[in-house]
């Protein structure tokens, strides 16, 4: 078992340290000048030199990548083309924002969708079973910033129910500190995205769960269970739902980066001030450190997630024996 | 037409980046130990022996599906080793194998006509009218008739007993001089068995075919095999001709086998198990006979000497103990007549 | 090429997998004959009487109404359709060739061949689509090719898993040794007898893969960085949003999302149709 950590951990490194290689050259070699954007070439050149060597840009390539790996070790990310703060200030607080949406409703998402996905299995061929089979599928195809839109049009424009976007009322100043998160504006705002979002990623795990819990039904040990004389209820969640959670579970891991993957998506829908947002927004203003540095953060968060999945399903699986 | 001397095939038990770091690494399981056969033209030698003792092993052998890793298979003189590599598609138009299960053994996405074809188009056949006229013909030497019927259905629709002819037909196509048997009917109906056995006894018959038929069912040897060996633990401990060897056989274990065939009539008295325990690990080998641990008759000189293959009344036994004048130890077994 | 009849067949026997053929069938005689048939170019500004038609709402003339700057709504989806198709079907195509291939050599010869690709596709297990995506089309310009390359680069890691998962255990049916001892090379057997039984799962994984990368194309168009040459479902909604009218302009706003849900919903159809040939106990007993 400690073999199989270090071996991930091994892997996870390889994958993190080829990632930021990658973004790094990305940036650096392609065309588009990164400095471009700050510096203009209108400027005058000693004040283009200044800026360079602010930025650090004046340095020989391998000097900047070396610089690049050890400030990120540090997360000193460096400071923002477009406002000139520090980029780590900048992503705290949106950090945040984005794993306040996405985790809770992740987590929420999968265990409804299990018990959803268990009850379909169960009572396979009944017409709500029909019936929602077809609905998840809709739901996994119509796409997720549609799929806000149209909330927010029904549940807020039109109802009025629900603030159109943002995490706190427009014109309001976002409390610094982390009190805004328990005031009751700031669940008034989650709210949408938040079911909007969890609704999205229902369905996958339902659809899964239910086709696992089709092919459990089908084991001798489920008709076993019946002769024993259990009660229905019993057999489906002691026994027949808890073997059908493997195929499930191996899917958390890719689930995770989905997720924060798909963050972009919903936060633009929802103005959601989050990590997503922030990368959209400096992508548009060309502010190279904030993209680079969102971006990382996003890939690291994923990959330990995948990686923190994964440890967690060898220990839910007793069969699986890492070599 | 086919000799090999001293085969042996052991397999590592660590494998892959482990067995860098195992403490296992040296130990192997020693499927196949050193065994020496011979099959002349037209004849059946079988090949018997429990679960693990190398005798599917030494069929994969024979077939090139496994490389030995000692010793030495000349078919026709040939060196069979340098032969495979050379040339793997002339050397399966000399030999073919008839495997066990007609379930898994043919492909489920091709017909019955495909599957039996396979090998003619792999071996660069491209006439379209010859191929249909050799599998049809194949088809028909195996009982599928009529053939042109059989040709279009798909395998998971024909019986047990005719997939193995399926299985058998394909075998025959390429017009092999050898076959390698491992055990044809060993998933099949009893009704079907001697079906099969004597399709295959027809077949080696008419065609003066050579075939090592390897089974664990005693009963069937005799109907088919001109001599039998069998093998225990990687070794072959005794050779002969069925009467011989069923009838008087000189080695414990053979005793033991030809005892544990159960008979229909309730009054045969049947000695007691004459051995004990269970078949010893592969990996660890005992000194000496290796059956010592299990023998009625061993003992200490028998943990000693490794005992080889040596005559004995006009066949070959690996066991100290036996000579001329030891008595055949089985009351009178009950064993079907040849042509049953 | 008897897997693609057996598919269609197996499809059309379930109501679902029928209507999902039917209705993929539709779009793709859209994609095909609908720019022919729109009644507008997709970028053209619409005047009646001098005037720019804004925001019309849906009428005889524009059955769709029009946008902001006077475009037909219609017309867009005419030609958005041909773009979804052709990404769909060119990444699930991309995704097949790589992820089958990989699977089958890496899942038969096993070994270092096997250990490397299998590497290769871990390495990138936790890179986060979407932002690597907008990033990569920022800096190299926004173009369908890249997108569908960088989709296409995506997705073939999952295919090729359960390809290589699917050989493993399809290696040790004795037929496979049957076939290698009729001569057959390493290669022969490969293709001619195991890829014949993966084709499958294969299939299923590449409707997957179509509906995924439509879903992923629409969302990149949506959030601004689609092929700005092309009308796509995603940038017609992102237009939308661009102009701050996607909650006062429903007609423009919900009928592209509508398409690509139906469009995708039946693809799904499909593949679950099709999913009962490969797992016998989802089949409607």
């Amino acid at each position: 078992m400690q073999r199989y950590i270090l071996h991930r951990t091994w892997q996870m490194a390889i994958t993190l340290f080829a990632l930021m290689t990658l973004m790094f050259f990305l940036f650096r070699l392609l065309p588009g000048d990164p400095t471009m954007t700050v510096v203009s070439s209108a400027m005058d050149p000693r004040a283009q030199a200044a800026m360079r060597a602010q930025f650090g840009l004046d340095r020989p390539l391998l000097e900047q990548y070396l610089a690049y790996l050890v400030s990120y070790a540090t997360f000193d990310f460096g400071y923002s083309f477009h406002s000139s703060g520090r980029v780590s200030d900048m992503l705290a607080g949106r950090l945040v924002n984005t794993l306040v949406l996405i985790l809770p409703s992740m987590i929420v998402a999968y265990a409804l969708g299990t018990l959803i996905g268990a009850l379909l299995g169960w009572y396979r061929g009944r017409r709500f079973e029909i019936a929602a089979v077809l609905l998840a599928t809709a739901v996994q195809a119509a796409p997720l910033f549609w799929v806000g839109m149209l909330a927010i049009l029904f549940f807020s424009i039109h109802l009025g129910w629900f603030p159109p976007g943002h995490i706190v009322p427009p014109g309001a100043f976002p409390d610094p500190t982390w009190r805004m998160y328990l005031s009751p504006e700031f669940f008034h705002h989650l709210a949408l995205p938040f079911v909007v979002h969890t609704a999205y990623q229902l369905s996958y795990p339902t659809l899964l769960m239910r086709s696992s819990m089709l092919n459990t039904i089908g084991e001798d040990f489920v008709e076993f269970a019946r002769i024993k004389g259990l009660r229905e209820r019993r057999i489906l969640f002691g026994h027949a739902a808890r073997n059908s959670l493997l195929p499930v579970a191996t899917t958390i891991p890719m689930i995770l980066g989905w997720a924060l993957a798909g963050s972009v998506v919903i936060e633009t829908v929802f103005s959601w001030p989050g990590l997503g947002l922030l990368m959209i927004e400096a992508v548009q203003r060309s502010d190279y450190p904030v993209v680079q540095a969102t971006f990382f953060l996003i890939a690291i968060l994923t990959i330990l997630g995948t990686f923190a999945a994964d440890l967690l399903y060898g220990v839910l699986d007793p069969r699986i024996v890492y070599d | 037409m086919l000799e090999a001397r001293g085969l042996a095939k052991r397999y590592p038990v660590v494998t892959g980046l482990r067995s860098l770091f195992s403490a296992r690494r040296d130990s192997y399981v020693h499927a196949v130990d050193g065994i020496d056969l011979s099959v002349e033209r037209g004849e059946v030698l079988g090949l018997v022996g429990e679960s693990g003792c190398g005798k599917s092993t030494t069929g994969k052998l024979l077939v090139g599906l496994e490389q030995p890793t000692a010793g030495t298979i000349a078919l026709d003189g040939e060196d069979l080793g340098a032969l495979r590599r050379r040339d793997r598609r002339a050397f399966y138009r000399r030999v073919q194998m008839i495997f066990q299960d007609p379930y898994g053994s043919i492909n489920p996405m091709h017909d019955v006509f495909s599957a039996v074809s396979r090998p003619l188009v792999y071996q660069g056949m491209r006439d379209a009218a010859d191929i249909r006229r050799r599998v049809l013909a194949a088809m028909a030497r195996v009982g599928l008739s009529p053939p042109e019927v059989f040709a279009g259905r798909h395998p998971h629709l024909l019986s047990g007993g005719q997939r193995q002819r399926l299985c058998i037909a394909r075998a025959i196509v390429l017009e092999p001089r050898f076959l390698v048997a491992d055990e044809p009917i060993s998933m099949l109906d009893v009704s079907i068995k001697w079906d099969i056995i004597r399709l295959l006894r027809r077949l080696v018959g008419d065609e003066q075919l050579s075939m090592i038929y390897i089974t664990h069912d005693l009963t069937t040897v005799p109907t088919l095999c001109h001599r039998v060996a069998i093998m225990y633990l990687g070794r072959i401990v005794e050779i002969g001709t069925p009467d011989e060897v069923l009838r008087a056989p000189k080695h414990p274990y053979t005793r033991a086998l030809v005892a544990s065939i159960p008979s229909i009539d309730p009054h045969r008295k049947r000695p007691p198990a004459q051995i004990s325990g269970a078949i010893h690990s592969a990996i660890d080998l005992p000194t000496g006979c290796r059956f010592r641990d299990r023998c009625p008759i061993g003992d200490a000189g028998c943990a000693a000497q490794d005992p080889a293959l040596h005559a004995v009344d006009g066949r070959a036994v690996a066991c100290l103990k036996a000579s001329s004048t030891a008595p055949a130890a089985t009351a009178d077994t009950v064993l079907p007549s040849g042509g049953a | 090429m008897s897997w693609i009849v057996q598919f269609i067949t197996a499809v059309r026997r379930t109501a679902s997998g029928r209507i999902g053929l039917y209705v993929f069938a539709f779009f793709g005689l859209v994609a095909i004959f609908g720019p022919m048939l729109a009644p507008y170019e997709p970028f053209e500004r619409v005047y009646h009487d001098g005037r720019l038609v804004r925001l019309a709402s849906p009428s005889a003339q524009h059955w769709l109404g029009t946008t902001s700057l006077g475009r037909d709504v219609f017309s867009q989806m005419l030609y958005g359709a041909r773009q979804a198709m052709i990404v769909g079907c060119a990444t699930a195509i991309g995704v097949a060739a790589i992820g089958v291939n990989v699977g089958l050599i890496a899942g038969y010869f096993g070994g270092r061949i096997d250990a490397v690709m299998m590497r290769i596709t871990d390495i990138f297990l936790g890179v986060p689509f979407l932002p690597f995506l907008i990033v990569v089309l920022a800096i190299t310009g926004r173009s369908t090719t890249t997108i569908i390359f960088a989709m296409t680069l995506i997705m073939w890691r999952a295919a090729a898993r359960v390809i290589r998962a699917q050989v493993l255990s399809i290696k040790q049916m004795p037929f496979v040794a049957a076939a290698r001892t009729t001569g057959a090379g390493d290669f022969t057997v490969l293709y001619r007898e195991i890829a014949p039984n993966i084709m499958p799962i294969a299939l299923v994984n590449v409707t997957l893969a179509m509906a995924w990368a439509i879903i992923t194309e629409a969302s990149i168009g949506f959030l601004g960085y689609g092929d700005p040459s092309v009308t796509s479902w995603g940038s017609i909604i992102h237009a939308a949003y661009a102009a701050q009218m996607m909650y006062r302009a429903p007609w423009w706003v919900i009928p592209p999302g509508i398409a690509i849900m139906v469009l995708v919903s039946s693809v799904y159809f499909v593949g679950r149709a099709y999913e009962h040939v490969v797992n016998p106990r989802l089949a409607v007993q």
